[in-house]
């Protein structure tokens, strides 16, 4: 049962912050609470100050810059970004994802930024933000750092966020010419299981980038960089067993944990299964905008 | 007409706007709140409770336990009294309440609860079948006390000193002669999981205690058998104890006999307030599941497809208490052998208690679990003989006219029209179109609950409408339209024109219970009776209006119509009375006593079939199900619709327990009791392609011949999936739910079996 608590609504990042340090352990942020109410409502977690960033004026929303990098605010919605044509067109496999998160009710109302701060292992736009090498920007008052997504996740339900300190914005840089983004998810309960974000770039039938994250499956969602440097430089033509490689190692390297979602060996099967079918796509998803 | 139209539901217009009252919507005046302290542990002894601190809260009226509730019974349950309110110095299940906390607020309650104080002794656990019935196992229950309100349930058969509280049996022919006789014996053993039944709405009960007795609004299938029980328990007579059910949001089983409201009723007595006790979701998972079974079974074939043997040994993993776990375990195990031609059969079913949630009834009543494992293994002969799965049912499945169980009702129905129609839609005999597919069918049968009474009552308006007073509880089944429409056709009215009174035991007639897929078969046979005793009235008072003899008269449009003229209702009911006054019809449905294996005779065989086509992705093991069929053999759709709802609904339930749902323990820990981490089917899970067809041949002892439906729809959704999956990727699951894992797993040690020289895949 939701325990009474005070309602904050700063009006700049800067305010926000100092409520923070004023309340210290007893204030939290509150974007679409669908983690943090929820959290509160099984009395698991209380907090007397919820402070509101969807009314912080421009923490919400997305645009382009002039070199093609994607930024999100950190309070903007997933169904934003699922419907957004910035989004569909330039980085379609984000929108993809995000179409694909929880259910329409939480994307509605839960954002990115507490997708992200939440840092719940079973996740998705942690793995696949990853492979277009995000950043993340976070702010407090009288201060701002810029440090890679990667960086961010500390272990399950933990940031390397300082205590007064939001995050603000999400910077997904674009990929290279010939390029293309897959992600993959696999799972049964209502979140999900297993997590595969491939990102390949191809020059002269060679695969001259491979990025490969995963999620959901150990602690954090990780970039996998021993898997990607089987794949790196290898013609395309004779990726097959250098892709069933990288699984194996993609897969040693998850930390798989047997929990309800299911076995660790399970899910190390499946981490080789979703990266083999999710390189096989953007190989296809590569050919297929050349021929278009 | 009115019977047969796919009448739009007469509850449709208030639960569409939110005007429909549920028991969440019920205030009391003065009522105060409780909230439980409910058990960490599986099974302990209870050393101190020490209520000072949570006493001393903010808003809290009363701290109690056990030995604090006013009632000359602690104990309730419908087949043995054996369940406190609450825990009576042990503990057997991990949730058990343990301590009442009321408080003027629920929040206060609940904050209170932190405030409890409980030592106790941990006590070792029986938490599996295993566990339990192993040699020395601690025993739960040392002495049972028959609850004696069934007569069905009169007979329990508990082996002493153990944790068996029902045995039941069964045997006709010699089986070992039939296994002798046969050229093929299959052997396997099946497992179905607990399984909660998740309704929107978790148990609710508000009490209120007056000089006119108990109050009690219940979100209960059972408000006359609950009253009967609470009369015991507080000493009062039936009259004094009022049960008001408003509609539920879904019960399935899981609101059927008593449940919260002799604790609610003991605790306002306790406060002096009305007290209102609404459980969580989580909380209902920890009050109610479905039983888990275990089935060895074996069955002796001729190589000519005949069925000679059957061996049937069935564990059911009943909860730390019967409820009415006991009936379950017999009736179900009165079909384990499902609709076929069996000479030799023998059947053991024992019902285990463990320390775990309580398992009660749940839509299907055991038989799910029962047809999960004899249509399985038909599919698994079918393969062994090289027969189709098809053709070797048609060939053993008992025919209209045959007896199922010596005594009972004959088959009632004609299994291959259903099979057969069933076959056809789904394509049966044309090949898949793509590699990793397979289709599946299934055949099952299950008995309804016998004998019951019910009985109703019509009360004709003065300007001719008329309200229907019925025990029948509208749990979102549809029962208010399908009996209104019963009533509508009778007395031809249109249907606004009659109402459904609310549900009250002190003013609706007798009746049994909400289950069991009885309602609009049975109860409808009451229905029409008491609107066929309006009707009667009507014409003899016409007869004397119009000046006709009776055979000349007709009911049309709300008039009494004779070739002389004609009379409105209103016009008749006023002529008769004077000024005001109404007509009353009365009608009854009594079920005969019989003399099968179970007592009582089965009114109609609730039947199901299915068909079901997937696909199996072998790399991940999801299974994807195409297409689905399911056939009911109901005799009359008195409302098309909504019967179709019913099986829609009953098969996507079916799906779940099928593919995903299980509680899952560690030792005697729930795991998870919530909808994060237990998997209900969701929209996406629809099958592509979903039909359900109506076999109406008019062949039932219901209202214009219609049979009962509601059950059917999810009996062989498990087995006809299975099967399918066995026949896509040629691997047999014998364990639900099939989880991709478990599908995974099974067809990659089937792989490794296939080709032992080659590596693992990926
Ligand atoms: C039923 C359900 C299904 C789900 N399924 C999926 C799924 O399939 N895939 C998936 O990826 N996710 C899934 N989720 C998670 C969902 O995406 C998150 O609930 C949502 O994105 C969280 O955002 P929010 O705005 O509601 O966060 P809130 O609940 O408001 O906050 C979450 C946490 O982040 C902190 N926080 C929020 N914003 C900031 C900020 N700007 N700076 C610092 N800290 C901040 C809060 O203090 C809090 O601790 C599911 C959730 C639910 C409830």
């Amino acid at each position: 049962m939701l325990r009474p608590f005070e309602l904050c609504e700063p009006a700049s990042v800067a305010e926000a912050s100092e409520l923070l340090l004023r309340h210290g352990e007893a204030a939290r942020i509150y974007a679409g609470g669908t983690e943090l109410i929820l959290a509160m409502k099984e009395g698991l977690i209380h907090y007397d100050y919820l402070v509101n960033v969807k009314t912080v004026p421009g923490l919400a929303g997305v645009r382009l810059d002039a070199d093609g990098s994607l930024r999100i605010g950190a309070a903007t919605p997933h169904r934003v970004l699922e419907r957004d044509p910035s989004v569909s067109e330039r980085f379609p496999a984000i929108a993809r994802m995000e179409a694909d998160v929880a259910n329409v009710r939480v994307r509605e109302v839960g954002t990115l930024g507490g997708n992200l701060c939440f840092a719940e292992p079973h996740a998705d736009p942690g793995a696949l933000l990853q492979v277009f090498d995000a950043t993340v920007r976070l702010e407090r008052k009288g201060g701002a750092r810029t440090i890679p997504l990667e960086r961010l996740f500390v272990g399950p339900f933990e940031t390397c966020l300082e205590g007064d300190e939001l995050l603000t914005e999400i910077v997904v840089p674009p990929l290279a010419p010939r390029s293309a983004a897959v992600y993959l998810k696999f799972g049964f309960l209502e979140r999900p299981s297993v997590g595969v974000g491939v990102a390949v770039t191809l020059a002269d039938g060679h695969v001259a980038d491979a990025r490969i994250a995963v999620g959901s499956v150990g602690p954090v969602p990780r970039r996998m960089r021993d898997a990607e440097a089987r794949l790196q430089d290898r013609p395309v033509a004779d990726s097959e067993a250098a892709l069933a490689e990288a699984g194996r190692i993609a897969a040693r390297a998850s930390d798989a944990i047997t929990d309800l979602h299911g076995s660790a060996e399970y899910k190390e099967h499946l981490v080789g299964v979703l990266l083999r079918r999710a390189f096989q796509a953007a190989l296809a998803a590569v050919a297929g905008s050349e021929r278009r | 007409m009115s019977v047969g139209r796919a009448a739009t539901r007469v509850d449709t217009p208030a639960k569409a706007t939110g005007r429909a009252r549920f028991i969440s919507d019920v205030v009391v005046p003065g009522m105060v709140h409780a909230k439980l302290w409910r058990s960490p542990v599986p099974h302990a002894r209870i050393l101190r409770v020490d209520p000072a601190r949570a006493a001393r809260a903010e808003g809290v009226l009363a701290v109690l336990t056990a030995a604090d509730l006013p009632v000359k019974d602690l104990y309730y349950g419908p087949a043995f009294k054996d369940q406190p309110m609450l825990a009576d110095g042990v503990i057997r299940y991990a949730g058990e309440p343990v301590v009442a906390v009321v408080a003027e607020t629920a929040a206060q309650a609940e904050a209170a609860l932190a405030l409890v104080a409980v030592e106790w002794e941990e006590l070792p656990t029986v938490a599996t079948l295993d566990a339990a019935l192993a040699p020395g196992a601690p025993v739960l229950h040392a002495r049972l006390v028959p609850a004696a309100h069934f007569r069905d349930l009169t007979a329990l058969r508990p082996i002493p000193s153990t944790n068996v509280c029902h045995h039941w049996s069964y045997a006709r022919g010699d089986v070992d002669r039939g296994f002798a006789e046969a050229d093929l014996v299959v052997e396997q053993t099946f497992t179905f999981p607990m399984v909660h039944h998740y309704s929107l709405e978790p148990h609710c009960a508000i009490a209120r205690v007056d000089g006119h007795g108990i109050t009690v609004w219940a979100s209960t299938q059972h408000p006359f058998p609950v009253r009967k029980e609470l009369a015991e328990i507080f000493g009062l007579p039936l009259a004094r104890v009022q049960v008001i059910v408003p509609y539920l949001g879904g019960a399935y089983g899981n609101k059927s006999y008593t449940k919260i409201e002799p604790l609610t009723i003991a605790l306002a007595l306790r406060v002096k307030r009305p007290v209102r006790l609404a459980l969580t979701v989580e909380e209902a998972f920890k009050t109610v599941r479905r039983a888990a079974v275990r089935y060895r079974l074996k069955t002796g074939v001729r190589r000519d497809g005949t069925l000679v043997a059957r061996d049937c040994e069935i564990h059911y993993q009943l909860g730390a208490y019967a409820d009415v776990g006991p009936r379950v375990v017999q009736k179900s195990a009165y079909t384990a052998a499902g609709p076929y031609r069996i000479p030799h059969l023998r059947i053991n079913a024992y019902g285990v208690y463990t320390n775990t949630v309580v398992s009660v009834a749940f839509r299907g009543y055991g038989v799910p679990q029962l047809a999960w494992a004899y249509e399985s293994q038909m599919d698994v002969i079918a393969e062994r003989l090289g027969w189709d799965p098809l053709a070797l049912r048609l060939l053993n499945v008992l025919k209209r006219g045959e007896p199922l169980m010596e005594g009972d009702l004959p088959i009632d129905c004609d299994f291959a029209e259903g099979l057969g129609k069933a076959a056809a839609q789904i394509g049966w005999n044309e090949p898949t179109a793509a590699p990793r597919r397979g289709k599946g069918i299934a055949c099952t049968i299950k008995a309804p609950l016998a004998p019951s009474v019910s009985s109703a009552m019509v009360r004709m308006h003065a300007d001719g409408s008329a309200t229907l007073l019925t025990g029948t509880v509208e749990c979102g089944q549809g029962a208010r339209t399908a009996l209104s429409q019963i009533v509508a056709e009778e007395l031809a009215l249109p249907l606004d024109r009659v109402r459904v009174a609310r549900s009250e035991v002190g003013m609706s007639p007798y009746d049994q219970a909400t289950s069991a897929s009885r309602s609009t078969t049975l109860m409808g046979l009451a229905v029409l009776r008491a609107a066929r005793d309006v009707r009667d009235q009507l014409l003899t008072i016409g007869a004397r209006l119009l000046e006709s003899e009776r055979p000349a008269l007709t009911l049309r449009d709300e008039r009494i119509v004779s070739p002389r003229g004609e009379r409105t209702y209103g016009e008749a009911v006023a002529a008769h009375f004077g000024t005001g006054g109404e007509l009353i019809g009365r009608g009854t449905y009594r079920g005969e006593r019989g003399h099968a294996p179970l007592g009582g005779e089965a009114p109609f065989w609730e039947v199901g079939m299915a068909a079901a086509e997937v696909e199996v992705d072998g790399d991940t093991g999801r299974v994807r199900i195409l297409r689905y069929v399911s056939v009911a053999d109901i005799g009359r759709a008195i409302n098309p619709r909504e019967c179709e709802a019913q099986e829609e609904g009953a098969a996507m339930m079916g799906i779940g327990h099928t593919l995903f749902e299980q509680m899952i323990y560690d030792g005697g820990q729930l795991l998870n009791p919530s909808l994060i981490d237990y998997r209900v089917p969701v929209m996406s899970d629809l099958p592509e392609e979903y039909r359900s067809i109506l076999v109406e041949n008019g062949d039932g002892p219901g209202p214009y011949g219609a049979k009962g439906i509601g059950e059917s729809g999810l009996i062989p959704t498990a087995p006809a999936v299975a099967n399918a999956i066995a026949r896509a990727i040629g691997v047999r699951i014998t364990d639900l739910p099939m989880t991709p894992e478990r599908v995974w797993r099974a067809s990659d040690r089937a792989r490794r079996r296939a080709a032992p020289a080659e590596g693992p895949s990926t």
